[in-house]
C-alpha cells in the first residue's frame, strides 16, 4: 500500500466516523424532543380536564343574592298569645314575609298572577335561609331589616348565562324587567355559597351540599384507617422481620401482592357477605364501608411497610442486638421507628386511593340519596364519589354544576393527602 | 488439600502473657456452615484476659465469623450453623441453658461502619443500661454515660451538647460513641469488627490509642486488614485463612518470625 491511499483511508473512515455521530445526535434530539412533546401533551390534558372541571364547579360555589328589605312583624310570630318564641320563630311563615317584602319593593305590581311570577325571583331555600338567620337574631323581631336572600335556579341560570355569554336561557320579560331594576338599585349581588358547605344532599340542586358526604368520607376513613393502619404495620413487621422462610410464608407473599391488584368491586362484594349478610353490621354506614375499604387498603399498605422497613440500614439492629437487645426490643425500638414515615407515606396514598373509591361502596348500599348528615359511624351515609356520581346522573345543569363541584373539593382533598405524604418523606429520609 | 488447613491445634494454644492465668475466652473444634458455605474449619483458640488478640487473613477467610462466635451474632444470620464449643469464663455460652441477653451484655461489640442509633449522644449511650435496668436514678444514668464518655475519650468533645444527633458527629466520634455505647453496659470482653476501615488516619490514630487504654479491664479481640494496625496495637496475634486458623502467638513473633510458609507470605504482602 502507498502512503496516499492510506492517507484515504484514513479520511474516508474520519468521513464515516463523523456522518454516524451526526446521526447519532439527530437521533438523541428527536427522542428528547418526542419525551418533551408527550409531556407536554399530558400537561395540556390535565389541564384541560381540570380547567373544565374548575370551570364548571364556579356557579356551584357561587350564587346570585337579591337584597330585600323584610318586615318581621310581631303579628307574624305570635301564637297563643306569645310573642318570638322559638317555636313561632320556627314555624313562622318566613314565605309570606318574602313574598311581601317583594311586594313591597314592587309596588307597581298589581296583577294577582304577576305576584306569583314575583315571587319565582326569590329561591325556595331563601326560607330555611332567613329562619336560621332570625334564629340568630330573635331581637329582630318587630323590626324591619335588610337582608340578602339567593334567587331561584331559573333566575340564577338566566343571570350566569347572561353574565358568561349570550343569553340562551329564556326567563318571562317581566321578571327580566324586575330584576334589571334590582340590578340597578344594587340590590343584586354575587356570594360565595356557604350553604354548600353546610347542608346534606337535596332533592333541590340549590338546597343541596357535600357536608353529608364529606363527613360520610371522613367517618368512613378513619375506620378505614383505625383497621388497616396497624394490622397492616403488624403484618410487614411479622412478615419482614421475624417470619421464618416456609413454602407457606413465600404463598402469603405472593397473595399479598396478587391481593393489591384484585379489581375493588370484589372487595365490595366481600363486604357485602361478610360484614353485612354473616355479621349483620348496619348497611350504607362508614363502618361496614371502612372495613371493606380497609380490606382493600391493607395490602398496598403491607407492601409500602415491608419496603419501608427493609430499607432501615441492619446495623442498627446488630447494634441494638450487640447491647443485649432481645430480636423484639431491636425491631420495635429501632427498626419500626425508622420505618415509620415511609408506612405512613404508604398509608396516605392508600387512603386517597380509599377516598376516591366508589364501587366497592356501590356493594354495600353507601351509594344513596342521604340527607341527613352522618353523626357517628354506625349513620347511614354516602361518600364523596358516590354523591358526585349521583349528582353528575341527573339531568337538572345545576346538578351538574354541583356535581363539578364536589370534585373540586374531591381534588383538593387529594392533592393535601398526597403533599402530606411528599412532605413526610421528604422530612423524614434522611441518610444514616 | 494443603496439610497444614486441617492440622489440629489441641496441642499448641497460646501460653498466657502472665503467667497461671487460665483463659478468658476459649474455642474448641469450632465449625460454622452458612448454608453450603464452611466458614469456619475446626477452629480451637484460648484468648486472655488484659491483652489485645488481633484476627488477620485476607478477606473471606473467617476471622469475622470466628469473632461472632464469641457474643453468638453468627445466629442472626439465615442457615447459620455453629457446632464446637466455645467457653467464656469456662461456661460453653453454646449451652442451650445459656441466655443470650446476658452473654451480649458481658460481650459488647464494634462494628466495621460506625452505627450509632439515630437518637442523641445521651440515648445512644444510655440504650444499654436502660435495656438491662443498670441504673436505679436518672443521676446515675447521667453518671453512667459520663464515664463510658469519658472512658471512650469523647467526653471533653460532646458534653456540651450530648442531645445532639448521635449520627450528627464525625465518623471517628459516632465509632468512639460506638465504643463508649459498648462500655455503658459494662462488659468484660469488647469484640471489634475492622473498628477503623470507614476512618482516616488521624481517627484511626486515636481509636488504636483508646484500644491501648482499654487494654486493661477489658479482653478485646479486634479482626484487623491492617497488619500495621495488628502489629500496633495487640499483644496476640491470630492468623485466619480458608476458614482455617492457621497460626497464632505473641505479635512479636508472628510478625517477625512465623512458623508457618503462608503466614510468612501474608505478612510479606505475597496475598490477601
Amino acid at each position: 500500500m502507498t502512503k496516499p491511499d492510506m492517507a484515504g483511508t484514513t479520511a474516508a473512515s474520519s468521513a464515516r466516523k463523523h456522518r454516524h455521530l451526526k446521526r447519532r445526535n439527530l437521533t438523541n434530539a428527536a427522542l428528547k424532543f418526542a419525551g418533551l412533546s408527550a409531556l407536554m401533551l399530558a400537561g395540556a390534558i390535565t389541564l384541560l380536564l381540570i380547567g373544565t372541571i374548575f370551570w364548571r364547579a364556579v356557579p356551584a360555589f357561587l350564587q346570585h343574592q337579591v337584597k330585600l328589605d323584610v318586615d318581621f312583624a310581631q303579628a307574624a310570630f305570635e301564637s297563643d298569645g306569645a310573642i318570638g318564641s322559638r317555636d313561632t320563630m320556627i314555624y313562622a311563615n318566613y314565605g309570606e314575609l318574602i313574598g311581601k317584602a317583594l311586594e313591597a319593593t314592587f309596588v307597581q305590581v298589581a296583577d294577582e298572577r304577576d305576584k306569583q311570577t314575583l315571587r319565582a325571583i326569590v329561591s325556595p331555600s331563601a326560607r330555611a335561609e332567613l329562619r336560621d338567620t332570625l334564629l340568630a337574631n330573635p331581637e329582630w323581631i318587630g323590626t324591619r331589616q335588610s337582608v340578602w336572600l339567593p334567587v331561584s335556579s331559573r333566575v340564577e341560570s338566566f343571570l350566569h348565562s347572561s353574565a358568561d355569554g349570550p343569553n340562551t336561557r329564556s326567563l318571562a320579560p317581566q321578571l327580566q324587567q324586575w330584576l334589571a331594576a334590582l340590578e340597578r338599585s344594587d340590590a343584586t349581588r354575587r356570594s360565595f355559597r356557604l350553604p354548600f358547605f353546610k347542608r346534606g344532599d337535596s332533592r333541590r340542586p340549590q338546597g343541596a351540599g357535600i357536608l353529608g358526604a364529606l363527613s360520610g368520607s371522613v367517618l368512613t376513613l378513619m375506620v378505614t384507617f383505625a383497621l388497616s393502619f396497624p394490622i397492616g404495620l403488624a403484618s410487614a413487621v411479622y412478615l419482614e422481620e421475624f417470619a421464618p422462610k416456609s413454602r407457606w410464608i413465600d404463598l402469603l407473599e405472593v397473595n399479598i401482592n396478587n391481593l393489591a391488584a384484585v379489581p375493588s368491586i370484589l372487595f365490595g362484594l366481600l363486604g357485602l357477605a361478610v360484614f353485612i349478610n354473616v355479621f349483620h353490621l348496619p348497611r350504607a354506614t362508614p363502618l361496614v364501608g371502612g372495613m371493606t375499604l380497609a380490606l382493600m387498603t391493607l395490602p398496598t399498605i403491607i407492601i409500602a411497610a415491608r419496603a419501608a422497613i427493609a430499607a432501615v440500614p441492619n446495623s442498627l439492629k446488630d447494634a441494638a442486638l450487640s447491647l443485649g437487645a432481645s430480636p423484639v426490643q431491636a425491631v420495635f425500638h429501632h427498626v419500626v421507628p425508622q420505618a415509620i414515615p415511609g408506612v405512613m407515606t404508604g398509608t396516605i396514598l392508600a387512603m386517597a386511593q380509599a377516598l376516591g373509591e366508589t364501587a366497592p361502596l356501590l356493594m354495600i348500599g353507601m351509594l344513596a340519596f342521604i340527607v341527613d348528615v352522618p353523626g357517628s359511624v354506625t349513620d347511614v351515609a354516602t361518600t364523596l364519589p358516590a354523591q358526585i356520581f349521583l349528582w353528575a346522573e341527573s339531568p337538572n345543569k345545576a346538578f351538574s354544576q354541583n356535581a363539578a363541584a364536589a370534585i373540586t373539593v374531591l381534588l383538593l382533598i387529594l392533592f393535601l393527602l398526597n403533599s402530606i405524604a411528599v412532605y413526610l418523606r421528604n422530612r423524614f429520609e434522611r441518610p444514616i | 488439600m494443603n496439610p497444614m488447613i486441617d492440622q489440629p491445634h489441641q496441642d499448641q494454644f497460646s501460653a498466657p502473657l502472665a503467667k497461671n492465668a487460665s483463659p478468658k475466652m476459649s474455642a474448641r473444634n469450632v465449625h460454622v456452615h452458612y448454608g453450603m458455605t464452611h466458614a469456619l474449619n475446626d477452629v480451637s483458640l484460648d484468648i486472655y484476659e488484659d491483652e489485645v488478640t488481633a484476627l488477620i487473613g485476607p478477606s473471606g477467610c473467617g476471622k469475622s465469623t470466628f469473632l461472632r462466635c464469641f457474643n453468638r451474632m453468627n445466629e442472626m444470620v439465615e442457615n447459620a450453623a455453629t457446632t464446637g464449643e466455645v467457653r467464656i469464663d469456662d461456661k460453653n455460652i453454646y449451652d442451650s441453658k445459656t441466655d443470650v441477653v446476658a452473654l451480649r451484655a458481658s460481650v459488647g461489640m464494634v462494628f466495621q461502619r460506625p452505627n450509632p442509633f439515630p437518637k442523641s449522644i445521651y440515648d445512644n449511650v444510655a440504650y444499654g443500661p436502660r435495656l438491662h435496668g443498670t441504673a436505679e436514678t436518672n443521676s446515675d444514668l447521667d453518671e453512667i454515660v459520663e464515664a463510658s464518655l469519658e472512658r471512650a475519650g469523647l467526653w471533653e468533645e460532646v458534653k456540651d451538647r450530648l442531645s445532639d444527633l448521635g449520627t450528627a458527629l464525625s465518623d471517628g466520634q459516632q465509632q468512639r460513641l460506638c465504643i463508649a455505647r459498648a462500655i455503658a453496659v459494662n462488659p468484660q470482653i469488647i469484640l471489634m469488627d475492622e473498628p477503623c476501615s470507614a476512618l482516616d488516619p488521624i481517627a484511626t490514630g486515636k481509636i488504636e490509642e483508646l484500644i491501648e487504654e482499654l487494654r486493661s479491664g477489658f479482653t478485646i479481640v479486634i479482626v484487623t486488614h491492617s497488619m500495621q494496625q495488628a502489629a500496633r496495637v495487640s499483644q496476640k496475634t491470630v492468623f485466619f485463612n480458608q476458614g482455617s486458623l492457621i497460626e497464632h502467638g505473641p505479635t512479636v513473633e508472628i510478625f517477625t518470625k512465623p512458623k508457618k510458609e503462608r503466614t510468612k507470605d501474608y505478612i510479606m504482602g505475597r496475598y490477601g
